[in-house]
């Protein structure tokens, strides 16, 4: 540690500073991309002009940042997406909060584990089953139907991880997808009258939940709260927690599997335990937001175990780019807003109407939107499978951001 | 595609490395080969590996399979047989008509998950949009007979073409891009295509069941003295089991299926020899489509069609890749037929159970769908590989 | 970047190197035992005298198979403690299987290993390093996505926590930092401390992997040619720094490499695979001028050049 022979003139506190931040986003995710954004970024040049507090201000920030950003996320979300230019009604916002709980779960272990899972519906689906059965059929409260969902979906996580999760990614993707598929079937036959065959469960209304002309308010003990509220509480935590399972030691050893599991393996991490707990733990996590789904829903439908609910997660996970934090919540914000514009078309076809020019009937085409969407996950894929619509955006931050510093660099000189 | 999967590899060359980088593991394993080509024994293991390629006859390497399992997995299926003969006895008819429905059923499963494991094995790549080019065969089907016209038999043989077209466009567009890249990122490509192609069918087709008529000559019904049975069944066991019969033949037995598999050894040595990889690759992807095609027209002329079939059948194929063994051909065939086979069986033997010990509660009607995954589950906890699963096959 | 961490790699290692050239004598004085033995043994196949469940590393009756091809043929191997062993022969003579079977990635289909007295031959993989044994790779295994003290650390961590442990509640940021660097310092990559390991030159990479194999803190060592497609002068400094680390740690090293003067000058003992089995150990002097091992390896390397 003392002698240094490649570069003794660098003083020790920026050393740990440049660190903080770019080991932590590699614990967390963040590819080289953070790395470079930090060298070539204005970390170079910062240090000479702020001071001390404000280089410490930054810094935290930059090792908080997506607890920051999670914040900003939830409080930011409802107002813009009910503007009446975006969707124009709010209660998309809370739908989006919990796809994007178990999109996010489902990329702590593909983006996070290197492990494909093509049938997570499922744990969503124990989530949402386990709520409304409790809620509708045995009128236990809405927590102890999540509690048996989620603790259903854990247990079954892991006995099923200890069965498949040696057997490569392939046939994980492949096994996942079957087992899911076995689930549907299951609920499908309503076993004991449980789980309502094809039509599923309805009414699922806890004493605690008033809707009104479609807007869903929570009531408790006089306090009334906006459903979604409630929906950002739990999304917050559970992200928080999932934040911090990554850039931690566990999280770190995930990483080490995803990047390189015979490695990993012969540099003494026993991948396999790890792999079990990943999927346990993201198993639990699409069970969380599954039991949110079935109050949000008001019931459980039995497409929510379906083969597509699986397939969107992968979608989106991609669409957005698994190798970021953020990456899969901005994949099921471009989706459910796409999915929603493209297919509400009078949305927009209204106030443009009066406008000759523009009534240029598209509805025929954006009604096979999933083609098109089909269309650009393929070129993702090809492109580059792991970045996606947060790492392009990423790209291009850095890149004005290299243009902006060298301008204004420019400008200091002169 | 790795490591152990190489110890086949007849071409004398440490230049497999490529292959070998990820686990690095097994790699001198290749090079201890010898040159004796075509009639090594061992080649036909891990790709194509079936009654015809290799050189002990089907009845020994039959005995050698089961003299590898162990007394519990006998037992096991020992006390299978004893169920089914019970099931025969006791409802004869009805047991006939069930097998036949299951042959019929496992044989279109086989025609799906063939083409899926011929370019799983070959390639490397798990092609999830297989269960598409099925469904496409189905609905290119209804297209040249109900719209066009055409008869049942042009559309036999153009249908199959015109997804293996299908099919090749696609390998040439995304898969070529894939083969050397991570297994799950053709698997996310081909998921892609999936969506794109059931959007397509949507889009010209709708989204309502269609279905068209059989020939005449098919129509009618065969006596089998317990029961009857449907020409076109019959007819679809046997177009399919020559359909397959062939694709084996063309893999096993000829030079272009020895290249291809050689290639998937060892490409850098087999360019080095002027092989042509990439288009036998093609070649055999077009394949693989054009029997998912045919496959695609039986079952639509047998139980109609419907947007839902690409899903549904890709599922099953992986099911039966996986029963058989990722990696070996024959696996799949035998685990298509076997998953058939079950999933037609298990509700007759139930209900003959029931009947048989007065025990109405065995009698699950309605079974029969979780049945592939109930063998799939079983298969895994007792061959984890798979029936004939090559060790390390993509693991 | 590379330049300059070339340069900067140079003037580490040459200081290690002052060090080294004593070393080298030391080398031979500790292995003396050992080469005696060996020559007493005159260097032919492996005598039942040789008792591997004592040694450091050993392997009795290993043997590996793929279908129809045996990779592994029989192969007893005895390493004693501080020994520094190569294993040579030609393309495919099955010294990587050998290397697999040893650590556990692959299980050997007859035979048993011992590490330090204890047979190990059923303990999975993952628990090897943690009991001392360690390898590097013939390819650069690697993250290659991570920078080098991040690859490093988390051999680290996982060599403080065990095979698994779920540490959840605290950030991995601090874990390991200061034993990784530590490593990274002591192969001489400390330039490249926050390179990513992907962009590091083929030898850097290779520093790396013994970085993380030291990293697992070991006993054995086992090393799969960590010269192979270096430059003369980078293979020279690879080799000191092997002998470098193995006199200073006390390792037990077991090498495969293909480079005859780094083997003749750093080994200890030489065992010849040919074809699986072995047809030789003994000193390098005495290996060199044996017959079968002409026949069967320098043939072979004859071939291959």
């Amino acid at each position: 540690m003392t002698d240094r022979p490649g570069r003794p003139d660098r003083p020790e506190a920026d050393d740990s500073d440049r660190f903080g931040p770019s080991t932590d986003g590699g614990e967390r995710t963040d590819e080289p991309a953070v790395s470079r954004t930090h060298e070539g970024g204005p970390a170079g040049s910062e240090p000479d002009v702020l001071s001390g507090r404000s280089r410490r201000l930054v810094s935290l920030i930059g090792r908080y940042r997506v607890p920051i950003g999670l914040i900003v996320l939830v409080l930011f979300l409802r107002p813009l997406v009910s503007q009446p230019w975006a969707l124009g009604f709010g209660r998309i916002a809370a739908t989006m909060l919990i796809w994007m709980l178990f999109v996010a779960s489902f990329n702590l272990l593909f983006g996070f584990t290197g492990l494909l899972s093509f049938g997570h519906a499922m744990f969503f689906g124990f989530g949402t089953y386990g709520v409304a059965i409790a809620v509708s059929r045995f009128s236990l409260p809405f927590v102890a139907g999540a509690v048996v969902g989620i603790t259903f979906a854990s247990a079954f996580g892991y006995l099923l991880g200890r069965l498949i999760v040696n057997k490569g990614e392939i046939y994980f993707a492949m096994l996942t997808l079957a087992v899911a598929q076995a689930v549907y079937f299951v609920a499908n036959r309503n076993p004991y009258e449980l789980t309502g065959g094809s039509n599923g469960i309805t009414g699922t209304v806890p004493p605690w939940i008033e809707t009104y002309r479609g807007e869903t308010t929570v009531v408790l003990g006089g306090l009334s709260v906006d459903w979604y509220w409630a929906v950002a509480a739990v999304f917050l935590i559970c992200a928080l927690g999932l934040w911090q399972v990554l850039r931690s030691p566990f999280g770190r050893s995930l990483i080490a599997i995803r990047e390189n599991e015979a490695l990993a393996r012969a540099m003494g991490v026993d991948t396999e335990r790890y792999k079990i707990a990943s999927f346990t733990m993201s198993g639990a996590l699409a069970a969380v937001a599954g039991a949110l789904l079935a109050i949000s829903d008001q019931g459980a439908a039995l497409e929510t175990l379906g083969v597509l609910t699986s397939g969107d997660a992968v979608l989106m996970a991609v669409l957005g780019g698994v190798n970021y934090f953020f990456g899969p919540l901005a994949g099921v914000f471009v989706w459910l807003f796409a999915e929603d514009y493209l297919t509400d078309f009078e949305v927009l076809y209204f106030p443009l109407r009066e406008f000759v020019l523009v009534s240029v009937d598209l509805s025929g085409v954006l009604e096979y939107w999933r083609f098109l969407l089909g269309g650009l996950f393929v070129v993702i894929v090809l492109l580059s499978p792991k970045d996606g619509v947060w790492g392009f955006l990423r790209g291009l931050v850095t890149r004005v951001a290299r243009v902006g510093e060298r301008l204004g660099g420019g400008s200091r000189e002169r | 595609m790795n490591t152990d999967t190489d110890t086949n590899a007849k071409i004398d060359t440490d230049a497999n490395l490529r292959r070998d980088s990820k686990a690095g593991t097994g790699t001198d394993a290749n090079a201890i080969v010898r040159t004796d080509g075509g009639t090594d024994p061992s080649i036909g293991t891990t790709v194509g590996s079936g009654p015809s390629s290799s050189s002990p006859s089907l009845p020994e390497r039959a005995r050698a399979w089961l003299a590898g399992l162990s007394p519990v997995q006998q037992g096991v299926g020992l006390v299978i047989c004893a169920l089914a003969a019970l099931a025969f006895v006791v409802q004869p008819g009805l047991f006939v008509d069930q097998f036949v429905g299951g042959l019929v059923y496992g044989m279109i499963l086989v025609m799906v998950a063939l083409g899926l494991a011929l370019v799983l094995g070959l390639m490397g790549v798990v092609n999830f949009a297989h269960g598409a080019l099925f469904m496409l065969g189905a609905y290119v089907a209804y297209q040249f007979v109900a719209v066009l016209g055409l008869s049942f038999w042009a559309a036999l043989v153009l249908a199959p073409l015109a997804v293996g077209v299908v099919g090749l466009v696609m390998e040439i567009m995304v898969l070529r891009r894939l083969y050397d890249q991570e297994p799950v990122i053709g698997l996310l490509a081909t998921f892609g295509l999936t969506l794109m192609i059931e959007e397509l069918v949507r889009a010209i087709w709708g989204a309502a069941p269609l279905g068209f008529p059989i020939p005449a000559v098919l129509s009618g019904a065969i006596d089998l003295g317990v029961t009857q049975v449907g020409t076109f069944r019959l007819f679809i066991v046997g177009a399919a089991a020559v359909s397959v019969l062939a694709v084996y033949a063309l893999i096993s037995r000829t030079e272009f299926g020895l290249t291809v598999r050689a290639g998937v050894q060892d490409a850098e040595m087999s360019a080095f020899l002027g092989v042509n990889l990439p288009l036998r690759f093609t070649a055999t992807f077009f394949l693989g489509a054009a029997i998912a095609g045919v496959g695609g027209v039986l079952q639509a002329a047998q139980f109609g069609m419907g947007t839902g079939m690409a899903q549904q059948f890709i599922i099953l194929a992986f099911v039966v890749v996986v029963v058989g063994g990722l990696g070996s051909l024959f696996g799949s065939v035998l685990a298509g037929l076997l998953v058939g086979e079950a999933t037609y069986l298990t509700p007759v033997i139930l209900n003959s159970l029931a009947s048989a010990t007065n025990l109405a509660i065995l009698d699950l009607q309605g079974v029969r769908g979780i049945v592939p995954f109930l063998v799939m589950i079983v298969v895994l906890l007792v061959r984890p590989r798979g029936l004939f699963g090559e060790e390390g096959f993509l693991e | 970047m590379v330049r300059v961490s070339d340069d900067s790699d140079t003037e580490g290692v040459d200081a290690e190197a002052a060090g080294t050239d004593a070393a080298i004598g030391t080398t031979t004085t500790t292995g003396t035992e050992a080469a005696t033995s060996g020559t007493a043994a005159s260097a032919t196949r492996p005598t039942s005298d040789d008792s591997p469940r004592e040694a450091a590393v050993g392997t009795v009756g290993l043997t590996r198979k793929f279908g129809e091809i045996t990779a592994v043929d029989d192969v007893s191997l005895t390493v004693p403690r501080g020994e520094l062993r190569a294993v040579i022969g030609p393309n495919g003579a099955g010294k990587t299987t050998l290397f697999n079977t040893v650590t556990g990635a692959l299980s050997p289909t007859a035979g048993s290993v011992w590490l330090a007295g204890e047979e190990i031959t059923d303990v999975p993989q993952a628990r090897r390093p943690h009991l001392g044994l360690a390898r590097s790779f013939q390819g650069n295994e690697l993250f290659t996505d991570r920078t080098v003290l991040e690859n490093v650390r988390i051999v680290v961590q996982t060599t403080q926590q065990g095979p698994f442990r779920l540490d959840l509640f605290r950030d991995a940021g601090p874990v390991g930092r200061e034993r990784a660097t530590e490593l990274i310092e002591r192969v001489g990559l400390a330039a490249e401390l926050d390179s990513v390991a992907r962009n590091l030159s083929h030898g850097d990479q290779r520093r790396l992997g013994i970085a993380m194999a030291l990293a697992t803190d070991p006993d054995v060592l086992l090393l799969d040619e960590p010269t192979s497609g270096m430059s003369p002068g980078a293979t020279a400094r690879t080799a000191d720094l092997i002998e470098d680390i193995q006199e200073t740690l006390g390792l037990t090293v077991l090498l495969i490499e293909h480079d005859v003067e780094v083997v003749l000058s750093i080994s200890d003992r030489i065992t010849v695979l040919d074809r699986g089995a072995v047809v030789a150990t003994g000193p390098p002097e005495v290996v060199r001028d044996d017959p079968a091992v002409q026949d069967a390896y320098l043939g072979g390397m004859r071939e291959n050049e």
